[in-house]
């Protein structure tokens, strides 16, 4: 319980959870414009009046704070890559001696972290959609759909948290891991889905928009996605292993 | 005096970092670090003082050999702050925490309260710069945090890497009486440094390492009295002197340029003694202080011999 404490402790002692989180809902807000007023529609001729009548499309409004995953991640690796960084991680292991402790708490602090930032851009997604629509004809939003987009954001932002915490303590250099998670989420998870489609539904970001009913990209359903529920386990799949490998690689790492 | 005294314990440690033939940290090393003393823990920068602490502290795993806190293993102890307080560098600060923040987040990890943490922050000075980012902080007031650090769970041991780095001859002066009288009150003080001149006058035993070996390990009293001490003495009439001298049984003498005799073999009260019953009038007499720093590098220069 002490690591818990002292890992919610470090995150609050500093500014950056305050910075990602204001840009997360600055995100979030700047994908529900897009889609409520400029259609995205990959250069596509398509009448967005009649987007805004297709019940999935118009709650893919309310999931697009799935977007916003990326800030998640990127927290979970700041967080673990800073501890190398500023060799704090001295400090951690010295209070803490058996490691295995320190690495659940720090995946449970993030994972706890991870769902607020989801809950806060669900509800910026949700209320802001309700307004911006409300001038337009557009499909229902329906409650049972934004009650699952929830479940999906909370367990979806909880688990790239912790994939962040994983990758960050596989790639101990801050900088390279901050790229090649970006250069993975935005180049390679994409040109992957466009040229192999079947990857899609099975790549951590086709998981998360299935756990959250994110079916509208680019003004078109995305095709192939697993359920909601097989999303959801496919997630907790990629938490498990790449935690795993990153945390046996850490019990044995000398500290220098 | 403390209750329960923790003593430290190399046992033939190793390290060997990388694979195969890597790079010898540290090599069949073994010394014990005794409650109620500081010990001094020298080398040349590079000589394994740094692995062995950080093997010390559970941080490095050895390759063969043990390290013990107390008997047991770093990574065995209960509560492993209150036993051992350590400041390794002064770069291990989130530039971005204040210096109490960072203090309450190693609370934390240990269940201290944050009454401590301004305690410790008095302790070593900084009450005023609390609320400050360390981002800001000179390598000096990084050392004082640092040793805040430490001092967080009222540890029975010390360990404190290069601490003088970065302080003023105040700051110095400081940290001096204040290992002296946390050794004092029975904790186990283990200081490392590459200058021993910076420590001397803090340490009661010296632990000295070339190359990850142990070439020198006892009180500092013992490591000086295996040196010849000269003896410096000015006369009126230092050639009748210098006569009688070179008379006695295993003594050298010689005279620097200003005419003073360099008397090795016979302490000073021989010579006071020789001189009074010859008549011979001093006006200096004075043993020469012990230059430990040219014995130290002597011990730990690259070709310097074992000890």
């Amino acid at each position: 319980m002490n690591a818990l404490r002292a890992e919610f402790r470090k995150v609050l002692t500093t500014r950056l959870v305050l910075w990602l989180l204001g840009f997360s809902v600055a995100f979030t807000a700047l994908n529900v414009l897009l889609m409520v007023y400029l259609v995205p529609t990959n250069g596509r001729i398509v009448d967005s009046e009649q987007l805004l009548q297709i019940p999935a499309y118009v709650n893919s409004i309310v999931a697009s704070c799935a977007n916003a995953s990326v800030f998640v991640l990127i927290i979970g690796i700041i967080g673990m890559t800073g501890e190398y960084r500023h060799m704090t991680i001295t400090a951690t292991f010295l209070a803490s001696p058996r490691r295995a402790p320190v690495m659940v708490a720090k995946a449970v602090a993030y994972a706890v972290i991870g769902a607020i930032f989801g809950i806060v851009n669900f509800i910026i997604s949700l209320s802001l959609a309700t307004i911006t629509l409300a001038g337009k004809e557009h499909a229902a939003i329906v409650a049972s759909e934004s009650l699952q987009t929830l479940g999906g954001v909370i367990l979806g932002f909880a688990i790239y948290a912790i994939l962040g915490v994983a990758v960050g303590s596989l790639i101990r250099n801050q900088v390279a891991a901050l790229i090649i998670a970006l250069v993975f989420v935005f180049l390679i998870q994409p040109l992957l889905s466009t040229f192999v489609d079947w990857t899609t539904a099975w790549l951590p970001g086709g998981a998360l928009d299935a756990a959250m009913n994110m079916t509208y990209r680019q003004g078109e359903a995305t095709s192939g996605l697993l359920s909601a529920w097989a999303g959801g386990l496919l997630l907790i799949g990629y938490a498990i292993v790449l935690g795993a490998i990153a945390s046996i690689t850490t019990l044995k790492r000398d500290i220098t | 005096m403390r209750g329960n005294s923790v003593g430290l314990e190399v046992r033939s440690l190793t390290k060997v970092f990388g694979r195969g033939d890597g790079v010898r940290a540290v090599s069949d090393l073994s010394f014990r670090v005794e409650p109620g003393r500081v010990t001094g823990f020298l080398g040349p920068n590079g000589s394994g003082k740094t692995t062995t602490l950080r093997c010390l502290l559970g941080l490095v795993s050895p390759t063969s050999g043990e390290t013990l806190v107390g008997g047991h293993p770093y990574r065995e102890l209960h509560d492993p702050l209150h036993t051992v307080g350590a400041a390794l560098e002064a770069s291990g600060f989130h530039p971005g925490r204040t210096a109490r923040g960072h203090l309450s987040v190693v609370a934390a990890s240990a269940g201290i309260p944050r009454t401590r943490v301004t305690e410790v922050l008095e302790l070593v000075g900084l009450a005023e710069a609390g609320h400050r980012k360390v981002g800001g902080f000179s390598l000096g007031m990084r050392q004082r945090l640092s040793l805040a650090t430490a001092l967080l769970g009222d540890p029975a041991v010390l360990i404190l890497d290069e601490p003088a780095n970065g302080l003023d001859p105040e700051g110095i002066a400081w940290l001096r009486n204040f290992l002296r009288s946390l050794a004092a009150e029975g904790r186990t003080v283990l200081v490392s440094s590459h200058v021993l001149s910076e420590v001397q006058l803090t340490v009661d035993d010296v632990v000295i390492i070339r190359k990850g070996e142990l070439v020198s390990y006892g009180s500092l009293d013992a490591l000086s009295s295996g040196m010849n001490a000269r003896v410096i003495v000015r006369s009126p009439d230092s050639i009748r002197l210098a006569e009688s001298i070179s008379q006695q049984a295993s003594t050298s003498v010689t005279t620097d340029t200003t005419g003073a005799l360099l008397i090795t073999g016979m302490t000073a009260a021989e010579i006071g003694a020789l001189a009074f019953a010859q008549n011979v009038m001093l006006h200096e007499l004075h043993t020469e202080e012990h230059d430990l720093e040219a014995v130290f590098l002597e011990l730990t220069s690259s070709e310097g011999g074992g000890a």
